[in-house]
């Protein structure tokens, strides 16, 4: 053999040895998909990445493990993967995993491509669960999620703020009424008026704050004026946007108006925005999901520990107090191979012992009505500061008898996504009120014709 | 078909041995060491290319269970005559206009500081090269804490010297141009990179020549870097301009195409009809558009480059 071709002969045992290494390589990315233990059951399932997502990942899943003998691998997942995750792997019918956290408002999408297994015969104790909380776990009469935790709006107000007597004695002599916690969006706008600029322990205030930026952040914070003030965006069967009528330019425009006394660059505020905010004592009140109150009085990263309290949405015109309802449930796929036990697992999770558990241990607000009433919960107090560290619940079961969710259709993150265009638009004075709803109107409806 | 046969034999027969006889299983060797390779290519990109342009003459929505069916023209119809769409081609061509001009100048000029070398040019051309190993998602994270208007170091700095706190993000008019310095801020090391590649490369013999001819340093950069750094700067333009079309991970983590839609660039477009809404096939073809555009783009950008010189 000459010595090119010697040569040549290596080249290829050498190409031949990169394409191997590259084989393995690539066989080696596959095991990125869940793998099953040999002999030992095992669900997978994606959870978000919340406390109520962690406290499944740590602590339920190994006591799930340790009680039957099988494996949940919890793989904590953010929202919009979730989703992405979700219509990928039941577009292809893949059984990778057996259940999902999902919010709420993916139900009738997912129900209507009949990818969730229906759950009605597998819970046992219904009556227990706040009626609401199944409600939005159910599309075409079928229980398709079993809730795991709700966030009704709330109105936050710095209670140390409201209880100090020179702002008290300032109140009433610059409006001549008694500082009182606002039970309607009127007092309320009055109050926000008044806190915007003041200083209080050092800190400069803003009226207010809530989920403002453009993506769903404004249109869960505008939900709750909407629904307090009787907006309903569309017609009863989803057909036609209803945007522009009295109850919902109403709300829009007082919401607008409310904008202006929240902090500099609220139109990007998200939910950690907000939380950062009242852990720094920089806003007088807050419109927030109900759970975020463990944040504030968290003492490594809050100045307002045990501070904070709240209330139910303040009432519109109409005496009607209604609060956008976040809520998460558990839902198993129809593709998994393991439905029956998959559907064990999920309701195991929300067994009333667990439903206490997982709200113990930071994650989320309970979906039981018995929970609510738990002394585990009821009578937990913050350490040096004596404040009932679950003192939301009470107001929280008071917002879910008149929460509402979320327009239920199978094309809500595409209607959240074109009006928060527009209430972005309303809210920067880049469009009128009427003009930005008018242009809402049009473009869902052109959605809904697609 | 007996003569042909003959006479093909007495071909063979008049070559000189080896030579044609090894070519074949030569050819054939190269191909077999290459198939592997154009197989995995041909099914992660030619073959989801080539689907994706099926799927853009669909109606397809991935979470509606219901089968794809043909519709012919339908999604480009319904894209050329979407507002939101010919805003996001606004959007993206004033990004990837000014994003890539700004770069080019500012690196061409620290190109020509550094080129010539001073005491710590090393460490400086070390500190230049950091934002662009970061993952844009990062930068993405950074830039929306170091802007945010009552915390973020930024406004902190700026509120320091007497300026007015200003919200780089949440504003319509300054949204856009923060996410080109952004940007630029994380790419132009890149054009760096290779501006000052090629600069160390004219021969010194050139610029000396010059010198003597006369010439001062603005008629040196002119008349004998610019020609010569004609093709590196085509080369690393082009590359920024394919990535600064496809901007999308920034706008994530910053805006999200907001405030209204003052960001809302092509690729993010794409991913909001894709992956929120799941309607796969108008978003296969908003991708069409795009990779059409980025061609058109590119295409021209060469024809002058090419023309000129």
């Amino acid at each position: 053999m000459k010595d090119s071709q010697k040569r040549t002969a290596k080249l290829r045992i050498g190409a031949l040895g990169v394409i191997t290494a590259a084989a393995v390589a690539l066989s080696g990315c596959a095991a990125g998909a869940p793998q099953a233990d040999s002999g030992q059951k095992t669900l997978n399932a994606i959870f978000l990445p919340a406390d109520w997502g962690k406290v499944v990942q740590e602590k339920l899943a190994p006591e799930y493990e340790k009680e039957t003998g099988v494996k949940v691998n919890v793989e904590l997942v953010g929202r919009d993967a979730i989703h992405e995750k979700m219509a990928t792997l039941f577009a292809g019918q893949d059984s990778s995993y057996d259940i999902f956290n999902v919010d709420y408002n993916w139900i009738p999408e997912f129900g209507k491509g009949g990818h969730l297994v229906p759950l009605d015969n597998a819970l046992p104790d219904k009556e227990d669960f706040l009626p609401l909380s199944l409600k939005v776990a159910t599309w075409d009469n079928k229980l398709l999620g079993i809730p795991q935790t709700v966030h009704p709006a709330t109105l936050w107000y710095n209670g140390a703020l409201y209880n100090d007597q020179t702002m008290k004695d300032q109140y009433q002599a610059a409006t001549g009424t008694a500082l009182t916690v606002p039970k309607t969006m009127d007092e309320w706008l009055t109050q926000v008026k008044f806190f915007n600029g003041k200083t209080f322990k050092g800190q400069k205030l803003s009226g207010w704050a809530a989920q403002a930026a453009k993506g769903f952040g404004n249109v869960h914070t505008w939900l709750s004026f909407a629904y307090s003030y009787g907006c309903k965006p569309f017609n009863d069967d989803f057909t036609k946007s209803t945007l522009t009528t009295s109850e919902c330019i109403g709300a829009t425009e007082r919401w607008s108006e409310m904008m202006k006394y929240m902090p500099a660059g609220a139109n990007d505020f998200t939910y950690d925005s907000v939380t950062t905010a009242a852990q720094q004592g920089s806003i007088a009140t807050a419109i927030q999901w109900s759970w975020g109150q463990f944040a504030t009085d968290n003492p490594s990263a809050s100045k307002t520990v045990g501070d904070w309290q709240m209330t139910t949405i303040p009432a519109g015109p109409t005496g009607l107090s209604s609060a956008h309802l976040a809520e998460w449930v558990i839902s198993v796929s129809k593709y998994s191979k393991n439905t029956e036990e998959a559907t064990k697992f999920a309701v195991w999770l929300e067994s009333k012992k667990n439903d206490v558990l997982q709200a113990a241990n930071g994650g989320g607000d309970p979906v039981r009505a018995s929970s609510y009433s738990a002394p585990t919960l009821t009578e937990q107090k913050l350490e040096g500061n004596g404040a009932a560290r679950f003192r939301r619940l009470p107001v929280t079961l008071e917002a879910m008898k008149t929460a509402q969710p979320r327009p239920f259709f199978p094309g809500e993150e595409t209607w959240e996504t074109t009006l928060s265009t527009e209430l972005s638009a309303i809210s920067l004075g880049q469009r009128g009120v009427q003009e930005g709803l008018s242009r809402a109107d049009e473009a869902v409806d052109k959605n809904l014709s697609q | 078909m007996t003569t042909t046969l003959t006479e093909s034999r007495a071909r063979k027969a008049i070559r000189p041995s080896g030579a044609p006889k090894g070519r074949r299983p030569k050819k054939l060797g190269r191909y077999l060491a290459m198939s592997p390779g154009l197989l995995f290519l041909a099914a992660i990109s030619i073959y989801p290319t080539l689907y994706s342009l099926v799927v853009s003459f669909m109606r397809w929505n991935l979470s509606s269970g219901e089968a794809a069916r043909f519709v012919g023209l339908d999604n480009f119809v319904g894209l050329l005559t979407d507002g939101l769409f010919w805003n996001s081609v606004r959007v993206t061509l004033v990004f990837v206009f000014f994003s890539v001009l700004i770069e080019l100048v500012l690196t061409f000029g620290l190109a020509l500081l550094f080129f010539r070398g001073f005491p710590g040019d090393k460490l400086l051309r070390a500190l230049i090269m950091m934002p662009m190993l970061c993952a844009p998602v990062v930068v993405g994270l950074l830039a929306r804490f170091s802007l945010e208007p009552t915390y973020g170091i930024v406004n902190q700095l700026m509120r320091s010297i007497g300026l007015p706190t200003t919200e780089f993000l949440g504003n319509v008019d300054l949204a856009l141009p923060t996410l080109i310095a952004i940007d630029v801020w994380q790419w132009s090391p890149f054009l760096f990179l290779i501006l000052l590649a090629a600069m160390q490369g004219i021969p010194e013999e050139v610029i000396e020549a010059s010198k003597i001819d006369g010439a001062s340093w603005p008629r040196i950069i002119w008349h004998q870097f610019l020609p010569l750094l004609r093709y590196p700067i085509l080369v690393g333009v082009l590359l920024r301009l394919i990535d600064s079309f496809r901007v999308y991970d920034i706008v994530y983590m910053t805006t999200r195409g907001g405030p209204v839609d003052a960001t809302s660039t092509m690729s993010w477009q794409i991913y909001n009809v894709g992956f929120r809404a799941f309607n796969i096939s108008y978003a296969a073809a908003f991708s069409w558009l795009l990779l059409l555009l980025v061609l058109l783009a590119v295409n021209s950008l060469i024809r002058r480059m090419v023309a000129r010189s």
